[in-house]
């Protein structure tokens, strides 16, 4: 029982540091209809922005958090008016959009590499590192911390989408994008703001996953992991990419504590694979259309 | 336009302000050039060697310790006077970014178009593996530095002509940990956690495993992750159930600083032990609480009097310390000069029957290169301990293999 409540907590965790990266897969596909691949690098860069508003500009921790978050906002809104606007003025197909953010997403780690170095940044110790003991069962603080600052961030994104007039013209260009133009959304705005959104989100989870385990240039990866929930959950639909999110980090946990670690990867994506032969949107996703 | 000029003069701004805060300049320009064009006239008179390795990616500390190593010991090689009554020597580097499909291009690169006459590299087992073809092809010998797969010079029983190296190798490295774990430190139940898609990783824990059975202990938990991973707490609260008496990682320093930091968070106290994957500077750098008391099958005791001058002499030219890298690239270049030295002529076949007969003494012991294996026979291991942000020397340990 310990131990599955252990691996239980292990799975929560994990699964909520996907989620936050996963959300802002889910925010611009659901405008764009494209994988925007250069999150993973806004992420990464939002963890060395952290690190050194924290070391070398010695802020306190609660403005270097918001610091690296805002700079990840600008940097996304950079990234789509650089990268992804050109083609959209020319309405080049959706792959040249995924070609142009791969090339992003190479440029931005290797740009890390060239001028930051290759090594392994450690991030001051902000929180501390001894558990806390609940029975038998231990929880780390920064898990906890970063379990409470990614609901609270998916909260207000919600409420934002849901309450105020921006989030509904989201919704609006969501479902339509040239029938939002039409009834004079401007839905160039919308773009920016999506991806402000993301880059936003990019950057709180850059700096709580640099305060978890290091910071480095290929930390990108790892947002394959949440890209992949983001489809399962159903690509385009925030609830979809949370709970998409969660269960692939507690079905990765349970396979690695109950069945064998070795085949981890192995069971947790045939699980998945079947969940989208049987439901092709992922779990919450909308049934897609073809737009055009 | 005006917008777009405005993007790219924000975009690059950014890059400054992170090339400004990234401080100082990466410890090497990553070599894709050998800094050799203006001795193009005298070119009869320079020797050519290739080095591989990563210079990019998680290994890229290494790397770059190896080859700034090689340069500067060629430079004070060429300061007295070169090799071979006056040639110079010459490094030609390239980065394999980790990767053994680039270790490959690396490889035809060096030996077609530079045309070196011996290669010195790559660390790792999964590149140095891949490249033997290339070599045979060229009939280019390679040193590897610290790749310790037995596949890397010897394959089904047979030696690859052009392959050598400096260290030990696996079995060797899994049978000190396992006897040394036993009798000296009288474990009975070991766990393992390791990498399923390293060569490296794979190799060691398979060693270890057999013989630390062999001797009488239990292995209790084997768990497994796969490279990029960063979270290992799945199979660590596995591992705590199981409760052994010592944790083994044949992982690399990466890894094993992020599973050392998870370990403690889950309340595992007992002692960590490692193969030469682990030593590293950045190892303190991610994770110095945690690792305290770890031990590690290593090539090079840090504290011998024989390394303090090498050891000295990288720091005032490089500003850091040394990596262990760097001492088997020292290694890797004596038994390369003493090779070039006794072939007489910068031929690479010659120097690759001169490296089957080579017997020289490097920093991290005698380098006696066996005809059969191309190992360098007998060589013992150093088994260090983490004490504060020290390899603290332990003993000299060598184990039997049959």
């Amino acid at each position: 029982m310990t131990q599955f409540l252990q691996q239980l907590i292990n799975g929560l965790s994990i699964g909520s540091v996907y989620a936050l990266m996963a959300v802002g897969y889910s925010l611009v596909y659901s405008i764009m209809n494209f994988s925007n691949f250069a999150h993973g690098g806004v992420i990464m860069l939002g963890a060395y922005f952290g690190y050194y508003y924290l070391t070398a500009a010695g802020l306190p921790f609660p403005a270097a958090f918001i610091g690296a978050a805002l700079t990840t906002c600008l940097l996304a809104v950079i990234i789509e008016r650089g990268a992804y606007k050109p083609l959209r003025e020319r309405k080049a197909p959706f792959l040249y959009f995924i070609i142009s953010a791969m090339g992003t997403s190479i440029f931005l780690e290797n740009m890390v590499i060239a001028t930051i170095g290759p090594t392994f940044r450690s991030y001051p110790e902000v929180l501390s590192r001894t558990p806390i003991q609940i029975g038998s069962v231990s929880v780390g603080r920064l898990d906890l911390t970063m379990f409470f600052i990614s609901a609270i961030c998916l909260a207000l994104l919600v409420f934002f989408i849901d309450h105020t007039k921006m989030g509904k013209a989201i919704q609006a260009t969501a479902y339509n994008i040239k029938a939002s133009a039409l009834m004079g959304i401007n839905t160039d705005l919308v773009i920016i703001v999506v991806f402000a959104l993301g880059g936003f989100f990019a950057g709180i989870a850059g700096v709580l996953f640099g305060m978890k385990y290091t910071v480095y240039p290929q930390i990108g990866i790892i947002t394959n992991k949440s890209f992949i929930a983001a489809v399962f959950g159903g690509l385009g639909s925030l609830p979809g990419a949370v709970i998409g999110s969660i269960l692939l980090g507690i079905i990765e946990t349970i396979t690695s504590g109950y069945f064998s670690s070795q085949y981890r990867d192995l069971i947790a994506f045939v699980l998945l694979i079947a969940v989208l032969v049987f439901k092709p949107s992922g779990l919450m996703g909308k049934v897609t259309e073809d737009k055009a | 336009m005006y917008k777009k000029s405005l993007a790219l003069l924000l975009v690059s701004l950014m890059i400054l302000t992170l090339a400004l805060s990234g401080c100082s300049k990466p410890a090497t320009e990553t070599g894709s050039e050998g800094g050799g064009e203006e001795e193009a006239t005298a070119a009869d008179e320079i020797i050519k060697v290739g080095w591989m390795g990563s210079l990019t990616g998680d290994q890229a500390v290494w790397g770059q310790c190896e080859l700034n190593t090689v340069k500067m010991l060629f430079e004070e090689i060429n300061a007295e006077g070169g090799v071979l009554d006056g040639k110079k020597l010459e490094v030609i580097g390239y980065d394999t970014k980790g990767d053994p499909q680039e270790a490959v291009n690396v490889a035809k690169r060096l030996t077609g178009q530079d045309k070196v006459v011996a290669i010195i590299g790559p660390n790792a087992s999964g590149n140095a593996i891949p490249i033997a073809p290339v070599l045979e092809e060229a009939k280019v010998p390679d040193i590897a530095t610290v790749a310790t797969n037995p596949k890397v010079t010897v394959l089904d029983g047979k030696v690859k002509p052009f392959n050598f190296r400096v260290c030990f190798i696996d079995p060797y490295q899994g049978a000190v940990a396992a006897g040394y774990g036993y009798d000296v430190l009288g474990f009975r139940k070991a766990a393992i956690l390791y990498d399923i898609a390293d060569d490296y990783s794979q190799g060691l824990t398979e060693f270890f495993e057999e013989f630390f059975i062999s001797k009488g202990g239990t292995i209790v938990a084997k768990e497994a992750f796969k490279f990029g991973d960063v979270d290992f707490r799945p199979q660590l609260s596995k591992i705590k159930e199981a409760n052994p008496d010592v944790l083994f990682l044949p992982v690399f320093f990466k890894e094993a600083a992020l599973i050392a930091n998870q370990a403690r968070e889950l309340g595992i106290t007992v002692p960590l032990m490692g193969g030469d994957g682990l030593p590293s500077e950045q190892l303190f750098t991610m994770a110095k609480d945690a690792v305290q008391g770890t031990y590690i099958v290593n090539h090079v005791d840090y504290d011998d009097p024989d390394v303090q001058d090498l050891k000295t002499r990288y720091r005032n030219k490089y500003g850091k310390e040394m990596e262990l890298n760097g001492y088997l690239a020292h290694d890797a270049v004596v038994l390369l000069i003493d090779a070039i030295e006794r072939a007489g002529v910068a031929d690479s076949v010659k120097i690759t029957e001169a490296l089957e007969t080579a017997d020289v003494q490097g920093v991290t012991g005698r380098i006696k290169i066996g005809k059969d294996t191309h190992n360098p026979e007998g060589k013992e291991a150093a088994i260090v301990k983490i004490e504060g942000d020290r390899y603290v020397f332990q003993q000299k340990y060598s184990a039997q293999l049959d």
